[in-house]
């Protein structure tokens, strides 16, 4: 197998990792899978770039690749499916990363889901704008999704800019912006683009017209995409369309659907005994959908369940021990327990 | 209006093409009508302009979901906005609120299997449905290639909902089939127009290779050297991958895979490359081609062997549109015939497979009654595909429904799944003859059909004599782009209205 860019990222986590997790965790990662294990993870070991951002990566796949690395001596086996790089495998990683870095605009953790949703929107919007353009009106949409042209309807209607004008605007800002892409080409997106007369290009194209691997172009284009988002979001001012665009788009909290339910109740003032009792789950559960939801929440007060006094304390512990597994914070603060831990560390890797 | 006019205004053609028009005739007399219409020639409209012309719903049962997909956008494109496809690409909410607004639309396709649900039955019996098209309705016979047993309900479904006028469109059917689709929609004094299967501007040849390397080349030296644009058919994805790949080494740029492994954005993507001229070949599955409207198709290829006829003139039925002289060239090495005889026996349940699932059944009972719930786990432990999984998912459902015991269900799918293997390896057989008779290509196809050929046509077969020349590329067409790629160019392009 010929994927050497996602080889490096592969080494990139197992280097992150120091062998605390399985190869497995770096599989969960990559999908984006939402489970609190995963997710806390990733913030732990700040590899929230890195969230969904090969989304259809297969477990066969990740084996084979890993394989693929032991057997050039970058990586060395610990324990049952931990692995750590070896000294030839960090310097390996270094070069590659010099070579092919992983784009710095990716954050796959924070946009993942707008993301998405930003590109169906621009893709059709670019596509109905070029076409009014034309006066053109027999056109095949390029997103098939209903929700989306409910949008864009609504978007064309309630908007505020005159549809002459949207085009326009949108050249604008979109130019403006991708033009302070610094290490990513900006045609990574606008070969993709479709309108009049011109039917834009699928990834696999685009990457063999860039000369780039598959992989490489993957994180790129989610770099790209990830740039505008963040850009938009610090200033908004300056991009007023494509705010507008992805306005209402992603922003909620994301919990998988049970930790939904139970976040519902503990909305309502339940504590978590009742939770456990009405949902007919094990407490261990509903702390685990606390925690997810900690980490989800940036407004999610902790202080209920930990009080000020031992947060100070296990983030000292977190700050002095030498790794960040729950396990030797918890020797430093025995007056603790892991859910405590799990909860102060959610709101650690938020700030980081 | 006449239809004429209407044909004009609503849909930009100045004239009806063969059959269109005295099938849509008949529709709007209120008889129920059977039409077979040759792939390639504009069934659809046999439907969409009646639509505009009597009042209430026109209902389309379609068994395809990327086909319904296909023509339900092509009527939206063509500024239709009462429209929808009403099957499983929707989401529960989707559903929901189509079913209660089911009265404003005014095309409204559906999948057979969305019939099973009484909600949408009671709601299709409260429309006005002055049409209602069964489309490719060939599906509802055993003896058809294509068969699905959703479609064997359609009659009693047309009953319930106060036998509207209707109309079987298909674009291929013996006289067993047709007979079949007349008895079981209840429609046996209907009107019938049958046209012709022949396409007499598309040449048919086959060409017999020694081996598949050699079969291989000559496909490289067919692409290299045809006048485009052209599909090539292979039965599996990761050839149809391969061979693009291999082309695209060869030098040709402009050529692109297509299937249904490819996510969505790809392949709408290729397929409008494709119709926009940016492509000129494309390596598909069979997954690729319904409901893609492209005139100038000059020749499709088939590197494995078809199923079926029907299928392979379904297939064949892409090029050549726009009525100009066109080929089709099946290749053939010896030995070909094994890949079809393996798909087909694929897509059904084996015995091992049923009899385990028989075992398991008897240990988990409570599986008997709820089966779909446990798709997962039969699936993953007695090793049947997607496809074996739903026929046998269809065939226990409709069954356990009828109150038989599971036990006597798992024999009588035994039996049904080797009489449509058996019905389905004679249809390779036929293939396989076809391939290999010496007599007049075209002859043999019609006769299919119990059709005659009658009128002479120029360039015939390979059995009939062909001149190669005349298929083949004048100019040497230099397609590589050298314009280098500007990205705010591209964008102001797409952006910005011109002068
Ligand atoms: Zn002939």
């Amino acid at each position: 197998m010929h994927r050497s860019y996602l080889k490096t990222v592969i080494m990139y986590c197992v280097n992150e990792l120091q062998g605390q997790r399985t190869i497995y965790s770096i599989l969960h990662l990559l999908n984006g899978k939402k489970s609190s294990q995963t997710i806390q993870d990733a913030h732990l070991f700040q590899l929230t770039p890195l969230f969904r951002s090969f989304g259809n990566l297969s477990r066969g796949v990740l084996e084979h690749l890993a394989e693929e690395i032991i057997n050039s001596s970058w990586m060395t086996a610990i324990d049952e499916k931990h692995y750590i790089l070896t000294a030839e495998g960090k310097r390996e990683l270094e070069r590659s990363l010099l070579e092919c870095p992983i784009p710095s605009s990716l954050n796959g953790w924070l946009y993942h889901s707008t993301g998405e949703l930003f590109w169906e929107r621009i893709t059709l919007l670019i596509q109905v704008i070029s076409h009014l353009n034309y006066n053109n009106v027999k056109y095949l949409p390029i997103q098939r999704k209903r929700d989306v042209h409910e949008w864009l309807k609504d978007f064309l209607r309630t908007s505020g800019f005159a549809r002459n004008e949207v085009g326009v605007m949108l050249y604008r800002e979109l130019g403006q912006c991708l033009e302070k892409l610094s290490e990513i080409n900006p045609a990574v997106l606008t070969l993709r683009l479709t309108g009049y007369n011109r039917i834009g290009l699928t990834a696999v194209q685009a990457s063999e017209q860039l000369g780039i691997s598959q992989d490489y172009y993957h994180h790129q284009f989610l770099g790209a995409i990830h740039h505008i988002l963040a850009s938009v979001r610090e200033n908004s001012a300056e991009y007023p369309l494509i705010n507008k665009i992805v306005s209402g788009a992603g922003n909620a909290v994301q919990l998988t659907l049970s930790a939904q339910k139970t976040y519902t109740l503990l909305k309502q003032g339940l504590d978590l005994d009742d939770i456990a009792k009405i949902r007919r789950l094990k407490k261990s559960t509903i702390e685990d959908h606390v925690v997810e939801v900690a980490l989800n929440d940036g407004g999610f007060n902790i202080t209920r369940y930990v009080s000020e006094e031992k947060q100070k304390l296990i983030l000292h512990a977190a700050s002095s021990a030498d790794s960040l597994q729950l396990k030797q914070i918890r020797q430093i603060v025995p007056e603790s327990d892991y859910f405590e831990i799990r909860l102060v560390m959610a709101k650690l890797g938020e700030r980081q | 209006m006449t239809l004429e006019a209407l044909l004009q205004s609503k849909f930009g053609y100045p004239a009806f093409r063969p059959g269109q028009k005295e099938i849509i005739e008949s529709v709007l007399a209120g008889r129920n009508t059977v039409a077979m219409l040759p792939t390639g020639t504009g069934k659809s409209l046999c439907y969409q302009l009646p639509g505009y012309m009597i009042e209430g719903q026109v209902i389309i049962i379609s068994p395809l979901l990327s086909l319904m997909q296909d023509q339900a956008e092509q009527l939206m494109m063509n500024g239709e906005k009462k429209v929808i496809a009403f099957n499983s690409f929707l989401t529960r909410s989707e559903k929901r609120q189509a079913l209660i607004n089911l009265n404003q639309y005014k095309f409204i396709f559906i999948s057979p299997e969305m019939l099973y649900y009484e909600s949408v039955l009671s709601q299709l019996k409260k429309l006005r449905i002055a049409l209602f098209v069964v489309d490719e309705a060939h599906c509802i016979s055993q003896w058809g290639y294509d068969f699905r047993p959703d479609y064997l309900k359609l009659g009693e479904v047309r009953q319930k909902i106060g036998n509207p006028v209707t109309l079987a469109l298909t674009a291929t059917a013996t006289r067993e089939v047709k007979a079949d689709i007349k008895k079981s929609l209840g429609i046996l004094d209907c009107s019938e127009f049958i046209y012709s299967v022949d396409r007499p501007n598309i040449a048919l040849t086959v060409e017999m290779t020694d081996n598949f390397r050699v079969k291989t080349e000559r496909l490289v030296e067919l692409a290299e050297s045809l006048e485009g644009p052209g599909i090539i058919y292979f039965s599996s994805k990761k050839m149809a991958e391969q061979s693009a790949d291999l082309l695209r080494e060869k030098g040709a740029k402009r050529v692109m895979a297509y299937h249904g492994g490819m996510d969505q954005e790809s392949r709408i993507l290729v397929q409008q490359q494709f119709i926009h001229g940016q492509l000129d070949l494309i390596c598909a599955t069979s997954a690729f081609g319904m409901g893609i409207n492209k005139d100038n198709i000059r020749y499709v290829i088939h590197f494995h062997m078809p199923l079926q006829i029907e299928s392979y003139l379904q297939e064949i039925g892409r090029a050549g549109r726009d009525g100009k002289q066109s080929i089709a060239i099946m290749l053939y090495a010896p030995g070909d015939e094994q890949l079809p005889i393996q798909i087909a026996e694929n897509e059904f349940p084996d015995k091992s497979q049923i009899d385990w699932i028989s075992d398991w059944m008897e240990e988990n009972p409570n599986s008997i009654l709820n089966v779909g719930a446990y798709e997962e786990q039969i699936k993953q432990r007695s090793g049947l595909t997607d496809i074996q999984w739903r026929i046998f998912n269809d065939f226990f459902e409709r069954k356990i429904k009828s109150g038989m015991g599971y036990k006597r269900i798992l024999q009588e799918m035994n039996g049904y799944c080797e009489d449509r293997i058996k019905l389905k390896r004679n249809s390779i057989e036929e293939v396989y003859k076809w391939i290999h008779k010496k007599n007049c290509r075209r002859e043999n196809i019609l006769s299919c059909f119990d059709e005659e050929k009658n009128s002479s046509v120029q360039f015939c077969c390979d059995r009939c004599g062909l001149q190669f020349e005349n298929f083949i590329r004048n100019t040497k067409s230099d397609n590589q782009d050298r314009t280098l790629y500007d990205w705010r160019n591209h964008l102001e392009y797409l952006l910005i209205p011109g002068e």
